[in-house]
């Protein structure tokens, strides 16, 4: 055990065998008794079709949801900087990003009071 | 120079980009040109960090690869996956134009940066002197702490657009629980609620009725809108393809 | 090159900052996120009144700061913001003409929101959902909020004193516009396009400002534009990135005003928009976007004009020519307006080009000019009406100096000006502008430019001669009333046509004071 990717390895190892043997496995040990509804692909309830329903539009209120995702999403980019050189920096930028912060959550809790993230 | 392994790394990403980038080009569904692009913006981001750009590389793979590529699989998802682009010129000759002028400023652009002798460059060991990415941090929180500042005005007005443009308000309180019982009470119908849609083998979806206990469809069961819009489902082939699953199942086919 | 990479040094040194001289950005960002505040806490029903109330209040606080940081100029931020006094002239400019453009947006007649914009901009136009949320009493109030980070972005855009915060600025004040166009509350389906098409051509011109920004950081080692002009001086052999640089970055911000040929958003967009913020957008973004360019110009990249300012003679020319020639043709008088503000445009051009302290001040002076008088001017049009909507056709104008004689003499008066008659702001505008192209030798724009004014001009009596001499087609149109804040919008921005035009001694002293960049 002398390096350190030993252990990763046998991991890897594991993870891998685990899902050859319980693959493999099921169809040596399994009963095999088929029925229309059991080889049909599942989509929770909905009768499975080839192609998506009307085109496959999805409604636009996904794209608040994606638009809020971003926000956050270059919210943490600027984190992974500040986070790294945090002890360096000191507290001018802790506070800038503090500010930073406070103005995006200004938009969340826009967003939030006014329904953005509900479900109906 | 390179090292051997990022030559490596190179020789084997490089053919993969290219040809990503041409499929991006060349393909013509959609949603596969959006994968050819997630595979140019990957192997860029390892490019990037293959050159000691760290920073650039976390931020091409996490806003980039994560966050545009995924809005541009929703707009995809939102106008249709099977929707083409009109190839009418509504300006006639605006593509052979287009090209012209395009290929004119490609090879000016080429011609001019090609012709620009560089200076010895400063070199990455010094750039990156104390880390690439607390030099980021210095230079975000440092000389260009305005226009970080200045960015979330850019965040919140991002917010505020996709609010105005694709949110539709509820304009009317929505009724709570308390308030539905109250109602069913004093109309005196259907106190414990309208019974749920049919829930078969293959099918549970709400257009689909249940089924009542004489075997005839339960019109309550279903939403009064698809009604309205003649969108509600015959439940006789799911409960008939029910009943012979039943019966298969019984004599345990085997194929 | 060195010395403009110690911002790379390790050792992080927090920087200094003149809240006196950021102070007007930071009041005008305050009170825009007190808007979003109170879109996110406020009832729907005070929301208008606050939101106006906060947008107003936040302006000429922000107007006061400008004021006050005249004693607190200089380079602040290490050097992203730079206050002198060019900057500080069309800060001012930029929120005196923006509290007008806010006055005019918030016109409602005798509806309960803001008339010009709609009452819920995710409902399809023309749905079911449209007409519950008009029913309900929604309006979209955010307008204000977005409003008031656009002009934050355009203060910074003149004081940016490196490309860096130069193109956050622009993206800042771009984006909300782009919002805005698309929020009409009538004819919804051309605004939405417009709205679009001024998305697409401004991220995609937004694309080559950071395509010259990127050649001129390769050239200089740095985005600053002081070290950028040191640069200039020093750097051999690598013209080939400056040059380029420079131009790309030009068309980044020629998009802006709208100069031939990257003018092709102009009318569309003028059209669709809501008129309140087609006004706004051709006073403030314009006044914004000639201070980017006078600081990028002057202070930048001036040392190498040779090499470029060939082309910018070109667009001046073909923007003059254009928008005047073009602007025969139209017959909607949104689109005139818009194809007059491209001409006006290169008109501004040809006093830039003199590259002279004259230069400075009299484009400055005449962005003040034609900004009060535009913003009265699509105060006017959205007056007019036919039915519910405005009559923009110019056949529905016809005849309206006998209906309704005050507002028809009102937008008579400021066609004058625009067409640079004498004892109109926009004669001494155009005079300012032109003996500057002549006195450094720039005299064959100062030529195009009068014949241009003169075709222009041509366009602009026919107008009148319409509204005067013409016969009414029907009794349909007819000039709504207007509240005490679009007759303010309207009334000052008049006024002020009139004084620039009768006493313009005192802003062009004030401008030509100011017309010193800081390097």
């Amino acid at each position: 055990m002398t390096n350190p990717y030993v252990p990763l390895l046998f991991l890897a190892a594991c993870g891998v065998g685990f899902a050859v043997v319980s693959v493999l496995g099921l169809s040596f040990v399994g009963p095999r008794r088929y029925n229309r509804a059991k080889v049909d692909a599942y989509e929770c309830g909905i009768e499975p079709t080839p192609q998506a329903l009307g085109g496959g539009k999805v409604p636009v209120k996904y794209y608040l949801t994606a638009m809020l995702f971003i926000i956050f999403d270059i919210e943490s980019v600027f984190l992974y900087p500040f986070a790294v050189a945090f002890s360096k920096l000191g507290l001018f930028a802790l506070v800038e990003m503090v500010l930073f912060i406070l103005t995006v959550f200004v938009a969340y809790a826009y967003v939030w009071r006014r329904g953005g993230l509900e479900w109906d | 120079m390179t090292s051997g392994g990022e030559a490596v790394l190179f020789w084997i990403l490089a053919p993969v980009s290219v040809l990503g980038a041409l499929g991006l080009l060349l393909v013509r569904k959609a949603v596969h040109v959006a994968l050819g692009m997630a595979v140019v913006m990957i192997n860029l981001g390892i490019f990037y960090i293959a050159q000691n750009a760290e920073f650039l590389g976390i931020v091409q793979i996490v806003v980039y690869t994560g966050a545009v590529m995924m809005l541009f699989i929703f707009v995809l998802m939102l106008i249709g996956v099977d929707s083409s682009d009109s190839l009418v010129e509504t300006i006639k000759g605006q593509k052979i134009a287009g090209l012209l002028l395009s290929t004119g400023l490609g090879v000016a652009l080429f011609a001019a940066i090609g012709s620009a002798t560089f200076a010895s460059p400063i070199g990455l060991k010094e750039v990156n002197a104390g880390g690439n990415i607390t030099g980021m941090a210095v230079l975000i929180f440092g000389k260009y702490v305005w226009a970080f500042e200045v960015t979330s005005a850019l965040l919140i007005t991002a917010a505020l657009a996709a609010m105005v443009l694709a949110h539709r308000e509820r304009l009317t309180p929505r009724p709570t629980q308390r308030q539905w019982s109250e109602r069913r009470f004093q109309v005196g119908k259907n106190l414990a609620g309208l019974p749920a849609p049919g829930v078969y083998a293959r099918r549970n979806a709400v257009d689909t009725p249940a089924l009542l206990p004489d075997g005839t469809p339960s019109e309550a069961s279903v939403p009064r809108v698809l009604t309205a819009r003649e969108q509600v489902n015959d439940p006789e082939p799911y409960a008939g393809a029910e009943r012979a699953i039943e019966r298969e199942i019984e004599e345990g086919t085997n194929r | 090159m060195i010395a403009s990479l110690s911002g790379l040094t390790t050792e992080f040194v927090a920087t200094k900052i003149n809240y006196g001289a950021v102070l007007p950005m930071l009041v005008v960002f305050g009170a825009a996120m007190i808007g979003v505040l109170v879109e996110a806490f406020a009832p729907r029903a005070v929301r208008y009144g606050a939101q106006v109330g906060v947008a107003l209040v936040g302006l000429v606080a922000a107007f006061m700061a400008v004021v006050l940081a005249v004693g607190h100029q200089g380079s602040t931020l290490a050097g992203a913001v730079v206050i002198d006094g060019p900057a500080l002239f069309l800060q001012g400019t930029i929120l005196a003409l923006s509290v007008l453009s806010v006055l005019a947006m918030a016109e409602r007649f005798d509806g309960i929101g803001a008339d010009a914009f709609t009452a819920q901009g995710a409902a399809a136009p023309g749905s079911p959902q449209e007409s519950a949320a008009v029913r309900a009493g929604a309006t979209t109030t955010e307008v204000f909020p977005l409003t008031m980070f656009a002009i934050g972005g355009m203060l910074l855009f003149p004081a940016a004193g490196d490309l860096l915060t130069m193109f956050v600025a622009l993206e800042v004040l771009s984006l909300p516009l782009y919002i805005l166009s698309g929020l009409a509350s009538r004819r919804r389906l051309l605004s939405q396009e417009a709205s679009l098409k001024y998305f697409l051509l401004g991220a995609f011109s937004s694309a080559f400002f950071l395509f010259g920004a990127a050649l001129l950081f390769g050239y200089s080692g740095s985005m600053d534009l002081g070290v950028i002009a040191k640069a200039i001086g020093t750097q051999s052999g690598m013209d080939g990135l400056l040059v380029p640089g420079v131009l790309l970055v030009l068309v980044g911000l020629l998009f802006k005003i709208g100069a031939v040929p990257f003018h092709s958003w102009t009318p569309d967009v003028y059209q669709g928009a809501p008129t309140p913020v087609t006004g706004f957008m051709a006073a403030c973004t314009k006044v914004a976007a000639f201070g980017a360019i006078l600081r990028f110009v002057y202070v930048g990249v001036g040392d190498s004009r040779w090499d470029w300012a060939p082309a910018l003679w070109a667009v001046a020319i073909l923007t003059m020519v254009v928008g005047a020639v073009l602007s025969i043709t139209q017959t909607d008088v949104k689109r005139l307006l818009a194809y007059s503000s491209i001409a006006h445009a290169g008109f501004v051009l040809t006093g830039l080009l003199a590259f002279d302290r004259v230069g400075v001040s009299s484009v400055m002076f005449y962005v003040v000019a034609y900004g009060f008088s535009t913003i009265a001017a699509f105060a006017i049009v959205s007056l007019v009406r036919d039915g519910g909507s405005e009559a923009t056709h110019l056949s529905q104008w016809a005849g309206l100096g006998r209906t309704h004689p005050i507002v028809a003499g009102a937008f008579a008066f400021l066609l004058l000006a625009f067409a640079g008659i004498p004892l109109t702001s926009g004669f001494t505008a155009k005079f300012a502008v032109f003996s500057a192209a002549i006195g450094h030798g720039a005299t064959p724009l100062a030529v195009v430019g009068v014949l241009a004014s003169a075709i222009a001009a041509f366009v602009y009596v026919r107008v009148i001669v319409l509204m005067y001499f013409t016969e009414s087609g029907g009794d349909s149109v007819r000039v709504v009333p207007p509240s005490i804040l679009t007759s303010a919008a309207v009334t000052i921005g008049v006024a002020m046509t009139l004084v620039l035009g009768v006493v313009p001694a005192p802003l062009l002293d004030l401008a030509s004071r100011s017309a010193l960049f800081l390097r």
